[in-house]
């Protein structure tokens, strides 16, 4: 909006004026609606933009309009000559408005066009460098671990996310599992994300336990946590040689295991990372048997709709894993349902990410892999004395393996207390509930794995006996079972999931085999 | 199969009582334990003949604790022999052989009774 001077004799300077007007400004509807020169003299409108217009000494307006909208105006102080407008002059400005208007237009498009395309580049810019940190923080391949098939699948949204996974190599063999989101996009989650990812490997390195790492990974991403933002996380750490899965979770999506007859959730509680100072994690653990398989994933996969804007949901991904055969690759699977659900045309709304743990059935080119060789599996029924039956049932199993009549007493023992326990503690005397007897030999080992339905409950912990304490009736004559078993074999490994419960007896066999 | 416990009283000397165990001991040993110690009567030692032990677990382990306690309330003396090598271990593991002194055989046992 600019004051434009006579032609015919131009002043030495002008200054040009500018005007705020309000898009709810009357001036604004009733110069849309002119059709032509106004006098700002004759007009009666209660207006703040008439108002400044008037101090500006402002005569005449001429409103541009472009296909209908008030796109500019050209305001017109007194003429020099200081007479009034005349009909020509008049006529002569609506010629030159009805030119320039289409004109000034385009010329705002461009701008606009301009603009748009500056902020898109920008845009695609920070799209490119979130996916370059994601990528760079992403493991370029997965662990290779005999008897064991981890893979990882991980797909950004157009608009990156702040999803994340991570294998880290522990001591003994043993593999640390991360999954992670980090909520919000773009180029602030995927720092987040870098950032969370060298805290949790600095703080895997030091500690042993799944709930310690996320509780001291929380203290240190706590001060640092832009505001709205927090991350979700699951830590495990697998112990491949005996399927042992140790594991916290900082409200990430529980995990799914998938067993011979069912699909467990393996949850445990726990506040996302970056929250709340002082937050404690629940740790659980599991034993993954040969054949089963563990599903990590993020939100990006039960959170997808359909073109119905129904959710893909968690019953859906159970679905998958509960028919998921041992030899597809369940990540495909899961794809292939969530693509049939959203449908070809879906713009995936968030990052996908999974991560599977495939122990491998045994077969007989595991024996060789592995060195691992399943002996028997059996069940017996949970009623007193069985465990009598359970432990000649173990003797037979592993008559011929050369084990000396003392350590063989041992394993008895160990054996006919761990099914005690099972039967009394585990199931309580149900014979409905079976224990579950499973004996494998390594080359340098055997393993008894007792399993019951004690699942879900905390072990309470025995207080050790003391035959002191017992005479003086300062403890019960009973409690002997636990320090028994200790005491019989090389290790006892405790695991235990929602339904079962399993006691694992590492019984060394000496020597080479 | 489980084996159930049966237990012979013998009393060699007056203040002496031999308990032969013949079969299993277990949480459900209890009552013929019991009624042998019973009939052991005001015997000033009482010796366990484990020769016929076929099998004893945590629960019969307990049930020997209490033994223990009601013997040594009525200052008798325990005493045992007869057990196999596991066996003695676990009396040495659990410390019972501190409570329990163990022989080689039966006249070891009936001679440090007699003491």
């Amino acid at each position: 909006m600019e004051r434009e001077p006579e032609v015919t004799a131009p002043p030495a300077a002008v200054e040009p004026v500018a005007f705020e007007l309000s898009p709810t400004d009357p001036l604004m509807h009733y110069l849309q609606q002119a059709g032509g020169p106004v006098e700002i003299d004759k007009l009666k409108l209660d207006s703040p933009g008439l108002e400044q217009m008037r101090k500006a000494d402002v005569a005449l307006v001429v409103p541009l309009v472009s296909q209908g909208e008030l796109i500019g105006v050209l305001s017109l102080g007194p003429r020099l000559s200081e007479q009034q407008y005349s009909a020509d002059d008049r006529k002569l400005l609506e010629n030159l408005a009805s030119t320039a208007a289409p004109a000034l237009r385009v010329a705002q498009l461009v701008r606009e066009e301009e603009a748009n395309i500056q902020a898109r580049e920008r845009y695609q810019q920070e799209l490119r460098i979130a996916h370059l940190i994601q990528q760079n923080f992403l493991p370029r391949e997965q662990p290779d671990i005999a008897g064991w098939t981890l893979s990882a699948f991980y797909r950004s949204a157009r608009e990156v996310g702040g999803d994340f996974y991570d294998f880290i190599e522990l001591d003994n063999g043993r593999i640390g599992v991360v999954i992670g989101d980090v909520t919000d996009k773009g180029v602030p989650a995927a720092l987040m994300m870098a950032s969370t990812r060298s805290v949790l490997r600095s703080v895997a390195a030091r500690f042993d336990s799944p709930g310690t790492v996320l509780e001291h990974a929380n203290e240190l991403l706590c001060p640092d946590m832009p505001p709205k933002m927090f991350v979700t996380c699951l830590y495990a750490i697998l112990e491949p040689h005996s399927g042992k899965l140790v594991y916290a979770n900082a409200g990430h999506n529980v995990p799914y295991r998938r067993r011979i007859d069912c699909v467990d959730e393996l949850k445990a509680r726990g506040m996302p990372l970056g929250l709340l100072p002082g937050s404690k994690y629940e740790e659980k653990d599991v034993m993954i048997s040969p054949g089963e398989i563990v599903l990590f994933s993020s939100d990006g996969i039960a959170e997808a709709h359909s073109t119905d804007g129904e959710m893909f949901g968690c019953p859906r991904i159970i679905d998958v894993v509960t028919h998921h055969a041992s030899s597809a690759d369940l990540r495909n699977e899961v794809l292939d349902s969530l693509h049939a659900f959203t449908g070809a045309e879906w713009d995936q709304e968030d990052d996908i990410t999974m991560v599977v743990l495939d122990r491998l059935p045994y077969d007989a080119s595991d024996f060789a892999a592995s060195g691992e060789e399943r002996l028997a599996t059996f069940e017996i029924a949970s009623e007193t004395g069985n465990e009598r039956a359970a432990m000649q049932r173990v003797v037979e199993v592993v008559e011929g393996l050369g084990i000396d009549p003392t350590r063989l007493d041992k394993l008895k023992t160990a054996v006919a207390e761990a099914t005690m326990n099972a039967i009394e503690h585990g199931n309580h005397n149900d014979p409905d509930l079976p224990v579950t007897i499973e004996v494998t030999k390594r080359p340098r080992e055997l393993r008894v794995a007792i399993t019951d339905h004690g699942g879900g409950a905390q072990i309470p912990d025995e207080t050790a006996p003391d035959i002191d304490a017992k005479l003086r009736g300062e403890q019960t004559p009973r409690g002997w079972g636990l320090f028994l078993i200790k005491n019989m074999v090389d290790d006892m490994i405790v695991t235990s999931d929602e339904v079962h419960h399993t006691v694992t007896l590492v019984f060394s066999l000496g020597g080479e085999s | 199969m489980p084996n159930a416990l049966t237990l012979d009283v013998r009393q060699p000397g007056s203040s002496t009582a031999v308990l032969d165990v013949q079969g299993d001991i277990t949480a459900d040993s209890e009552k013929p334990l019991m009624e042998a110690y019973a009939e052991a009567g005001s015997a000033k030692a009482i010796v366990l003949n484990f020769s016929g032990l076929e099998y004893m677990n945590s629960g019969g382990i307990g049930l020997l604790v209490t033994l223990l306690v009601r013997a040594n309330r009525a200052k008798q003396k325990l005493l045992a022999f007869g057990l196999t090598e596991h066996y003695r271990q676990i009396f040495e593991l659990t410390r019972i052989d501190e409570a329990i002194e163990i022989f080689g055989s039966e006249d070891e046992a009936l001679q440090a009774a007699s003491k």
